[in-house]
């Protein structure tokens, strides 16, 4: 283990005075007319409740997730499964009468 | 300034109704309302965000764009909490916010920098200021503002809060949404880390 833990505090006094420069550094002040910008930036923006659609909708994965959700729901999902392969070379109703009828 | 929360008071009820009176004004829509807002809070605002960011531009980006929050969002604020709370809290949460995709474009930065997409720099510059240096005034303000930069979000607005706004316990529990002996616990930690890493440079003294 390092002595570190064992250093004894720094003195108050030198950490008050780091606290007070840090205050005095935080009065900063927005440059002037920072009204007028604010209000350039209101008119440059269209207001919020006018957006038709929400705001997760706009991102792609979350929407393309959403059409597959309701493509499976309807029943329609037969679309997104793939086609069988064409190696097996008989088609499938040309099957059902060998089973129907055995030999 | 007292550094405990015994100096924890309670609201002045004259700003409580003063504060009462401008949001049913805002709520009107009242443009004069809004500018007595942006008046009286805009220091407030861009110092919370200053003190997360560090950048009179990137504050001065926030500070704006809460302002825009507040006049399209006003209709609902129920009053849940104050005015000024709430303020705080879009200030605090738009920094951090901005705070982390300046930084996911920094990481992005050095590794595209890394993989010599350009031929900037590889990677950071060395430090080579030697520890007696830290000892100016300056330099040593400047070690403890990259250490409290480090400190965890919600530390880091504990103690940014307190020690550069200079807001009371109970302010600060409700901004974080939090109580007083939770904002306690985060200051104690944060001063605890600070001086850890402060300490060796403040043995020159």
């Amino acid at each position: 283990m390092s002595d570190s833990a064992f250093r004894p505090l720094p003195d108050e006094k030198v950490w008050e005075d780091l606290m007070h420069q840090l205050q005095e550094q935080a009065q900063g002040q927005p440059r002037p007319f920072f009204y007028n910008r604010v209000s350039a930036r209101l008119i440059s923006r269209p207001m919020a409740p006018g957006r038709t659609v929400p705001v997760w909708m706009l991102r792609p994965a979350y929407a393309a997730l959403l059409g597959v959700i309701m493509l499976a729901l309807s029943g329609d999902a037969g679309a997104l499964r793939p086609v069988p392969a064409a190696s097996t070379g008989t088609a499938p109703d040309s099957e059902q009468p060998l089973r129907a009828h055995p030999q | 300034m007292p550094d405990s929360p015994a100096d924890i008071c309670l609201p002045d009820v004259g700003m409580v109704d003063a504060e009462a009176d401008l949001v049913a004004q805002l709520q009107t829509g009242s443009e004069a309302a809004f500018r007595t807002l942006v008046a009286r809070y805009q220091d407030r605002v861009y110092r919370t965000a200053f003190s997360l960011l560090r950048t009179p531009e990137e504050a001065e980006d926030v500070a704006q764009e809460v302002f825009v929050e507040v006049y399209q969002t006003i209709a609902r604020f129920r009053g849940d909490a104050s005015l000024t709370t709430w303020l705080y809290r879009l200030a605090t949460s738009r920094a951090l916010k901005t705070r982390r995709k300046a930084q996911t474009k920094k990481r992005f930065a050095y590794f595209t920098n890394l993989l010599g997409f350009d031929n900037n720099v590889l990677h950071e510059p060395p430090d080579h200021a030697h520890p007696q240096a830290l000892l100016e005034g300056q330099q040593q303000l400047q070690l403890l503002l990259d250490h409290i930069a480090r400190l965890p979000d919600q530390q880091q607005v504990a103690f940014t809060l307190r020690h550069e706004q200079g807001l009371r316990y109970d302010k600060i529990a409700a901004v974080l949404d939090t109580t007083v002996p939770a904002v306690e616990s985060l200051l104690f930690r944060a001063r605890q880390t600070l001086r850890k890493h402060i300490q060796p440079h403040l043995r020159y003294v």
